[in-house]
């Protein structure tokens, strides 16, 4: 076994420890890309009030604020950060695919929705091994969101479409902030009995 | 005499007009749990003028208004934990009035988690340690602002920290990481230091730099070569 394992797994805190550095990296990637998007195309067309609760992760119930994630189960709350992972597996494969489409679409805008695409199938996977080890045996959880904005990504009208990622980017940044958020409180909890 | 005047005697305000446009200036949350808007006020017409902010939240039709234009002081609004949804974006309106008429601000989008701007470190303490066997050196210790929920994992802080000696004008500048105390060895003797330190949560704005502490760095702080002595 590789020093500093358990059992021959990575160690509790190990593994916290990089899935914690890897949903801040993508929380960073997801809003620099919004912030890149906004400013490339959406000034001036009046995104943010038609954007307004329109996620297609809205009807997954999460906790509002820190009292509120603090007060959930932590198996409870990982199975949330575990639902929010795999809803967006799909649309981020599709994502990485269609920002091309984009007129002049920025190299770096590419790039980092191919790096966010990966790195939250690495991050989920991150995620399924903490619960095998703070759950072992616990049922497997496989719900999801479906999402199905792929015709609003790929329609003629450009509007629409600008829109529709938009809309996209908007969501992909505050629902990684979510886990980001959650995933920083469980780390603390679970690991340093919330002493961090 | 039944002499009645209303707002719309509008002889009696000649030279008086409607508000200026109040302007949003600037909203900021300094832990991730509430948060603050400040607006700049229009013209005032020459007339006593009240102002509102009235706002929605992302998902609901529900018209609000500030809970508390206290706390932050003149022409601000204070969202307590109660009235802080960190993922729900705001549209906040502040509304202007006085006699002749009213004006309201462009509105203005909030989304908390974009805003968070801490409050600097605190209790910044200075020491000079002069061990027998090592160099001496500057220790720099200092607590995260008190505001911040460090310990549930609800923000995490990183820190810079700056000195220079007094006299001088350019700061040199260290990255502290997560800790929070920082050694700095080479320092000029007979100086006195000026030192700083600044927080930057993990996703977020630097906060400002602390207040200046100093330290007198006594003259016999001399970086000794390292002799080796071979017997």
């Amino acid at each position: 076994c590789p020093r500093g394992s358990v059992r021959c797994q990575v160690s509790l805190p190990d593994l916290f420890d990089r899935a914690v550095m890897l949903s801040h990296y993508i929380h960073s990637l997801s809003s620099d890309m919004f912030h890149e998007f906004n400013k490339q195309y959406a000034l001036g067309r009046g995104f943010i009030p038609r954007a307004i609760n329109s996620c297609h992760t809205s009807s997954i119930s999460t906790p509002e604020d820190k009292e509120q994630a603090q007060q959930i189960h932590h198996g409870d709350l990982l199975n949330l950060v575990l639902t929010m992972l795999r809803s967006w597996n799909d649309p981020l494969d599709h994502l990485a695919s269609e920002v091309h489409s984009l007129p002049k679409a920025p190299s770096a805008l590419l790039t980092k929705a191919t790096e966010v695409k990966e790195q939250n199938e690495r991050l989920l996977e991150g995620i399924e091994k903490i619960v095998d080890q703070v759950h072992p045996g616990a049922k497997e959880n496989k719900a999801y969101s479906v999402w199905s904005g792929l015709p609003s990504l790929q329609t003629a009208d450009e509007n629409t479409r600008l829109f529709a990622f938009y809309n996209l980017f908007r969501c992909l940044s505050r629902d990684s902030h979510k886990i980001d958020s959650y995933l920083k409180l469980l780390k603390c909890r679970i690991v340093y009995n919330n002493n961090c | 005499m039944d002499f009645n005047i209303d707002s719309t005697g509008f002889w009696l305000f000649l030279g008086h007009s409607p508000p200026g446009k109040p302007e949003i200036l600037k909203c900021r949350s300094p832990e991730k749990e509430t948060f603050t808007c400040w607006w700049k006020p229009g013209t005032d017409g020459g007339l006593p003028t009240n102002y509102t902010l009235t706002y929605h939240k992302e998902g609901e039709t529900i018209t609000y208004e500030c809970p508390d234009y206290k706390t932050g002081g003149p022409n601000s609004c204070y969202f307590n934990k109660k009235h802080t949804s960190i993922w729900k974006i705001y549209n906040i309106t502040i509304n202007a009035t006085n006699q002749m008429g009213s004006s309201s601000s462009d509105p203005h989008y909030v989304d908390v988690i974009y805003i968070v701007e801490p409050d600097p470190p605190v209790n910044l303490t200075l020491e000079v340690k002069q061990p027998e066997d090592r160099k001496p050196y500057l220790w720099i210790k200092w607590l995260p602002p008190t505001l911040v929920d460090i310990n549930s994992g609800w923000l995490t802080l990183q820190y810079e920290i700056r000195l220079k000696p007094e006299k001088t004008a350019v700061w040199e500048t260290h990255f502290a990481g997560r800790q929070t105390q920082f050694s700095v060895l080479s320092l000029y003797s007979g100086q006195k230091y000026l030192v700083q330190v600044r927080c930057k949560p993990d996703h977020g704005f630097w906060s400002k730099w602390s207040p200046e502490s100093s330290i007198e760095i006594p003259s016999d702080f001399i970086v000794k070569d390292t002799t080796v002595w071979i017997f």
